[in-house]
């Protein structure tokens, strides 16, 4: 009897500890602060949409940064945030680049042909109407916001595929993004005012917009106006810093000194790999030297009669290659637009994202610990930026939610969530 | 009845850990005294407590007993609005004691075999914090055979050789994606030994107020050719091969205790326990792994504890001849530094709540039953190593219950 009187005792004590949980109070979640998030509206280019891979699909849309961040708003008061997002069928959108195999760490890409959403052999997408709060538009420059001619918003198919049929052609960025009703916003634009021109390897070409290199003080009087629009019912929002457009896998990838070594396995003999640089001279290149990624899968190097890239008379074309000139002048351009975005929106008394501080500590050499994630600026294995060497994995995409989740709560006092980044992936590995 | 308790263990959470690793149980009757008892001559139980004390038990006796742990942690990322719970899992430190020596001489001979040292935690595969930590299953078993001797009639001095079996079986994801997004997966399983000793002093003064002074050696814990099988996408593979192998080894601290006990009356008396944990050898955790590639090289992660300490307040009253109460309080101040808490260990200072009785229905056969609560304190952290950032908080709750055989 005494045996069951302490059985049930040991047996009431476990049942009571169980339901025992420990609690941890925090103030998350619990208040807007100064902010009103009950719409909030993300205006930006490619990384606003969720761009990732070289393509627009649904998988990267759903894990964009603002859909995120309006996720984490909805605890303090945020509202439904709606996106152009492609639908099941075609939900591979304009296509996109996957890890098909990678050995001895040579990866290969192979593009997604199949759900894609073009609507025609023009390769223009599916079009989306309907109340649209992810305004983010993949190509979209500060310079063509303002684009006089109009013609922009049928040249770009990201664009094209949000306008009526009466619109396209007739209304620029800055007609678009007014008059949502919107109580909060983000803006994260300006990327491409430098990097079109960066990525075509500081070549402007003519006749090609998305090419050039927007001018400082044009930036500046533009990127207030788009604030003005933006705050002209004194809304509250968010802008963040451009990051360093030389520090992304994009360029950091396919070194000289990889590729000269490439080319003594093949060639002892091989003395350097020659570039040809922004002012038309001819150098032996060194890792100061970037060249783009797609020359990795381009098929030039060491073609020919006279060996593509190791000879002076046969050097890598001035269109692969940023010297180190040009990232020097890539830099001062993102500084200066930085600082102009900083200014301009210390003045309106904005929330700052300074993702430019952060991808400079991602693409340091020990990388940045988060939730036991080190995550680099290394192409594929950095797990931050996708396929296309340029934008975010989703991963990457929860990590700069937080960025602009801690920027929006230190500036309003609000609490709204962080993401779990945990929940996101880089990379894909193939399982075979 | 039966049936329902075992049932209910079954569905009940559980487990383990004391300052870092340490398990403070390992007698029902100091239990319920929050751990105090080293200059307390109680039971079969001195052969842990106090070595010393072995030698002025009256009766030869076994003992054998159980402590389901129920360790309940939470943690709450940091700016994140969501707690996360450990698994329910049962894992329960036991302990046996045996204490023979022929009546009215001057030495015994004990064994004792318990586990000071373990942690059981499962925080999920898919929680915030995976990528440094999915499950922790350790468990360190002592084997201690003593032998106590009386110098005096008030004073006696005893000593143990220890030996540890030691079983880890650790688990985290990786960052790296499979195709359909989830994460890869690590298990590192492995056993271990390691040797070390126990000592204890005990004095009973003239006005028979006791002390105690007891020493437990540091066991460093080596684990050879352990497992380390990594779920990986195939395209990795020969970044992390299979049928690798790692060796370890878990330094477990020596622990210091100065003990007081204090008659109040004849059926009342109180122990005091002040121990020293010497969690300083416990610099780092090392994974030396048999094939190594770029990927995967040998780990050293920094844990650069301090010596921790603990003090326990206990009370064993007879009410009757047959029935015991006990009680206790403690506090221990954790050996784990700022920016070093890890979830295998979400360690932080602690109060120590205890309650017990015990029953003895004949001459020569006893129950006890403990329940011994901790309330580790809420702690934020960010660990340096891992960037894993977020506030900790556990709850422990142990009953326990023992039988034991006197002649």
């Amino acid at each position: 009897m005494k045996r069951y009187i302490l059985n049930s005792f040991v047996a009431a004590i476990i049942l009571f500890a169980a339901a025992c949980k420990p609690e941890i109070e925090t103030p998350a979640g619990t208040t807007a602060g100064q902010a009103n998030f009950s719409k909030y509206i993300a205006v930006g280019n490619s990384l606003t949409s969720g761009f990732a891979d070289g393509g627009l699909y649904l998988e990267g849309q759903k894990v964009a940064y603002p859909n995120l961040i309006a996720a984490k708003m909805a605890s303090v008061g945020g509202g439904a945030f709606t996106s152009p997002f492609f639908t099941d069928e075609h939900s591979n959108g304009s296509g996109y680049l996957t890890l098909s195999a990678l050995v001895n760490g040579t990866p290969t890409l192979t593009q997604v042909t199949d759900k894609l959403a073009y609507r025609d052999a023009a390769k223009h997408l599916d079009k989306y109407s309907g109340e649209i709060q992810n305004l983010g538009i993949p190509g979209m420059r500060v310079d063509l916001s303002f684009d006089p001619s109009l013609t922009f918003s049928a040249a770009n198919p990201y664009f094209e595929r949000l306008l009526t049929d009466a619109q396209v052609g007739k209304t620029n960025y800055f007609q678009f993004i007014q008059g949502r009703n919107h109580t909060f916003f983000s803006l994260w634009l300006g990327n491409n005012d430098v990097l079109g021109y960066a990525t075509n390897g500081a070549v402007t070409v003519t006749g090609d917009p998305t090419t050039v290199l927007t001018d400082k003080v044009t930036f500046s009087s533009l990127y207030a106006n788009l604030l003005n629009a933006l705050t002209a019912g004194g809304q509250k929002g968010i802008v963040a810093t451009i990051p360093d457009v030389t520090a992304i896998p994009y360029f950091n990838t396919v070194k000289p000194s990889l590729l000269l070594a490439a080319a003594r396995a093949a060639n002892p003999a091989a003395q350097a790999v020659f570039i040809q640089t922004g002012t038309g001279a001819v150098r032996a290149a060194t890792d100061e030297d970037l060249i783009r990624l797609p020359f990795q899968s381009a098929g030039l190097f060491g073609q020919g009669a006279i060996p593509y890239g190791l000879h002076p008379l046969n050097p890598i074309e001035n269109k692969w290659v940023l010297d180190k000139d040009e990232v020097i002048k890539v830099k001062d351009y993102v500084n200066s637009y930085n600082s102009s975005i900083k200014s301009l929106a210390t003045s309106k008394g904005l929330a700052i994202a300074d993702t430019y501080s952060y991808f400079n500590q991602v693409a340091s050499i020990d990388g940045i610990n988060v939730q036991g994630i080190t995550l680099k600026a290394a192409f594929i294995s950095g797990g931050a930026f996708s396929l296309d060497g340029i934008h975010l994995t989703p991963r990457g995409n929860a990590v700069i939610a937080n960025v602009f989740i801690d920027a929006i709560n230190a500036k309003y006092g609000s609490t709204v969530p962080s993401v779990d980044i945990t929940q996101y992936r880089g990379v894909k590995f193939p399982d075979k | 009845m039966k049936k329902i308790l075992f049932s209910v263990l079954l569905s009940a959470p559980l487990w383990v850990l004391g300052q870092g690793f340490q398990v403070n149980l390992q007698g029902q009757k100091q239990i319920g005294m929050a751990g105090a008892g080293s200059a307390l001559a109680l039971d079969e139980a001195s052969v842990f407590y106090n070595p010393g004390a072995v030698t002025f038990l009256e009766k030869n006796s076994v003992s054998a007993g159980v402590n389901p742990l129920l360790f309940k942690s939470a943690f709450k990322q940091s700016g994140s609005n969501i707690t996360e719970n450990v698994k329910n899992k049962i894992a329960p430190p036991f302990e046996f004691y045996a204490v023979w020596g022929p009546k009215s001489n001057k030495w015994k001979l004990g064994l004792g075999v318990y586990s000071p040292f373990g942690g059981l935690v499962d925080w999920g595969d898919n929680w915030s914090g995976k990528y440094a930590l999915t499950s922790l299953n350790l468990k360190a078993i002592y084997f201690q055979p003593t032998l106590s001797i009386k110098i005096t009639d008030r004073i006696g001095i005893g000593a143990g050789f220890v030996y540890n079996h030691g079983d880890v079986n650790l688990q985290r994801a990786l960052p790296v994606n499979y195709p359909d997004g989830r994460s890869g997966h690590v298990t590192l399983d492995g056993t271990g030994k390691g040797y070390g000793w126990n000592a204890g002093l005990y004095i009973k003064t003239l006005s028979n107020i006791s002390f105690a002074l007891v020493h437990k050696s540091k066991v460093i814990t080596k684990l050879d050719g352990g497992t380390a099988d990594f779920t990986v996408p195939q395209s990795l593979a020969g970044s992390f091969p299979p049928g690798n192998t790692f060796s370890a080894e878990l330094p477990l601290p020596a622990t210091t205790s100065l003990g007081v006990g204090i008659p109040l009356s004849k059926s009342t008396v109180l122990a005091f326990d002040a121990s020293w944990v010497q969690w300083h050898i416990y610099k780092d955790l090392s994974f030396d792994y048999a094939t190594n590639t770029p990927a995967l090289v040998d780990t050293k992660s920094a844990r650069n504890y301090h010596d921790g300490s603990s003090f326990k307040l206990g009370i064993n009253h007879q009410a009757s001849e047959k029935l015991a109460l006990r009680a206790g309080v403690g506090y221990a101040f954790s050996p784990v530094q700022d920016g070093y808490v890890t979830p295998e260990a979400p360690d932080a200072d602690r109060y120590i709540l205890s309650a017990g009785l015990g029953y003895a229905p004949t001459r020569h056969f006893e129950v006890n039953a403990s329940f011994f609560f901790e309330d580790v304190k809420s702690r934020k952290q960010k660990n340096i190593e891992t960037g894993l950032d977020g506030t900790f908080k556990t709850l422990v709750y142990a009953p326990g219950i023992s039988l034991t055989y006197k002649w």
